[in-house]
């Protein structure tokens, strides 16, 4: 009897663990070359990444400054088979997804589909295809006025996406989506920019300095990687630029809460300037068109 | 005889195990989708927290955010206890000043709006408070 209850203390002792090994061996392996650890902590890169301002944002604001929808200056959903190296591929998904949110946030159907396919055909290829609620998308995009719920499955989708690429160890896949959706997003401000002159614009152009900083600092800790280190160079030319831009931040004393309605609402009198010289937005334009062509090519 | 009751014994207590794993895992994803229900209509949510206290080992679980100027930001946060019962969401502006927070006057509130003026780095802080689950998730949206 008392073996009985060795064997029932040592099921309580080590079951649970086992339990939980047997989870964490479940996980899909990577099946992209060894990624090497970083020395920095995965919590510190995926806070840091977590950061990273949502290319949503930045469409959203195109789309309110009257901007016509032109689908030719997004990338072409027709040539997704082409990217065939991871590199290429988590980059180019990182792209469409903000092309996706773009054809979601002016209710164009049809290039939702199309985009839609070509974030599925590359994350499909990364093997995180399985993240992707294509299904429901595809049926939300079937019909029209379903802008919020389509922005907000996939914006969820990419958060799994990123939450899976991190417990596999393949943060500089999700690093790479986040750079390539940022640059979209800077691209496509950049160009309506040029067409519109609007203040609003050249404000938010200049404010991705806080942005670029952020993704600088990721992309640095895969320097050693193949691909990097030309996409590295290429974004401190441009931060370069951006080291010109002055965020003047004048403190207004403390912010005061109010309850409205039962909610807390927040006033800041803190106010920030963005000063950023017209010659340093046409470089911006011209450096971030060339580093999207690369990305796209 | 013997080999029944142990038998038993051992079902008993893998079964046991597999309780014990599940209470302490913090499935924040249906918080999160809570979250996303009280988001008030107008707000585009971008981003989704986690907090998972993981039994109240964790007392702090913070992020970074870049927030723009000329923006609103709202918070919402759902816990197992409950609603907002048990966490508390405070943000910081990049100097470490505290901006505001969801624990006002002995009150958990769901969440706040942040009138941002300012572009620039700021943190989310989520602490417990009385929790006794440790677990839950908050949402961003924004509005200009």
């Amino acid at each position: 009897m008392k073996k009985l209850y060795f064997v029932f203390t040592l099921v309580l002792l080590f079951g649970c663990g086992a339990n939980e090994a047997n989870t964490r061996e479940s996980i899909d392996p990577p099946t992209d070359e060894q990624v090497e650890m970083p020395q920095i902590s995965d919590d510190i890169v995926a806070n840091i990444m977590q950061s990273i301002p949502s290319p949503i944002e930045t469409s959203l604001l195109i789309k309110e400054t009257g901007a016509p929808y032109n689908v030719s200056t997004l990338n072409d959903p027709n040539i997704m088979a082409a990217y065939n190296d991871s590199y290429r591929q988590a980059l180019n998904l990182g792209v469409y997804s903000t092309d996706l949110g773009f054809a979601n946030l002016y209710d164009k159907n049809q290039d939702v589909l199309n985009f839609l396919n070509a974030v599925k055909g590359l994350a499909d290829k990364l093997g995180i295809g399985q993240f992707f609620d294509y299904k429901t998308i595809k049926e939300l995009a079937s019909s029209s006025g379903n802008v919020d719920k389509l922005l907000q499955l996939t914006q969820q989708n990419f958060e799994k996406i990123n939450s899976h690429l991190n417990d596999q160890k393949r943060e500089n896949l999700s690093i790479l989506i986040l750079t390539g959706g940022w640059t979209e997003a800077l691209y496509l401000t950049t160009l309506i920019h040029q067409k519109t002159n609007n203040k609003k614009l050249k404000e938010k152009i200049g404010e991705q300095k806080v942005a670029l900083d952020q993704i600088l600092l990721v992309l640095d800790i895969y320097k050693t990687k193949p691909n990097f280190p030309g996409l590295i160079a290429d974004l401190k030319e441009l931060q370069k630029v951006y080291n010109r831009v002055e965020i003047k931040t004048s403190s207004g004393g403390k912010p005061v809460t109010k309850e409205v309605n039962g909610e807390l609402v927040v006033e800041d009198a803190t106010i920030s300037q963005i000063n950023i010289k017209d010659a340093d937005v046409e470089l911006i334009t011209s450096l971030v068109k060339s580093i999207r062509n690369k990305i796209i090519k | 005889m013997k080999t029944f009751i142990g038998k038993i014994l051992i079902a008993f207590g893998m079964a046991l195990c597999t309780v014990t794993a599940a209470s302490a895992q913090c499935d924040s994803e249906q918080y999160s989708q809570k979250s996303l229900k009280a988001l008030t209509p107008g707000f585009t949510f971008v981003k989704s927290y986690k907090i998972d206290g993981k039994n109240g080992v964790r007392k702090n679980i913070e992020y970074t955010c870049v927030f723009s100027k000329d923006t609103n930001y709202m918070i919402r946060i759902q816990g197992k206890d409950g609603e907002a019962k048990g966490i508390v969401a405070t943000l910081f502006d990049q100097q470490r000043n505290e901006l505001t927070t969801s624990y006002v006057s002995n009150k958990f509130y769901p969440g706040w709006t942040y009138k941002c003026k300012a572009t620039g780095i700021y943190y989310l802080l989520f602490t417990f408070k009385d929790s006794e689950s440790y677990c839950g998730a908050a949402v961003l949206g924004f509005r200009r």
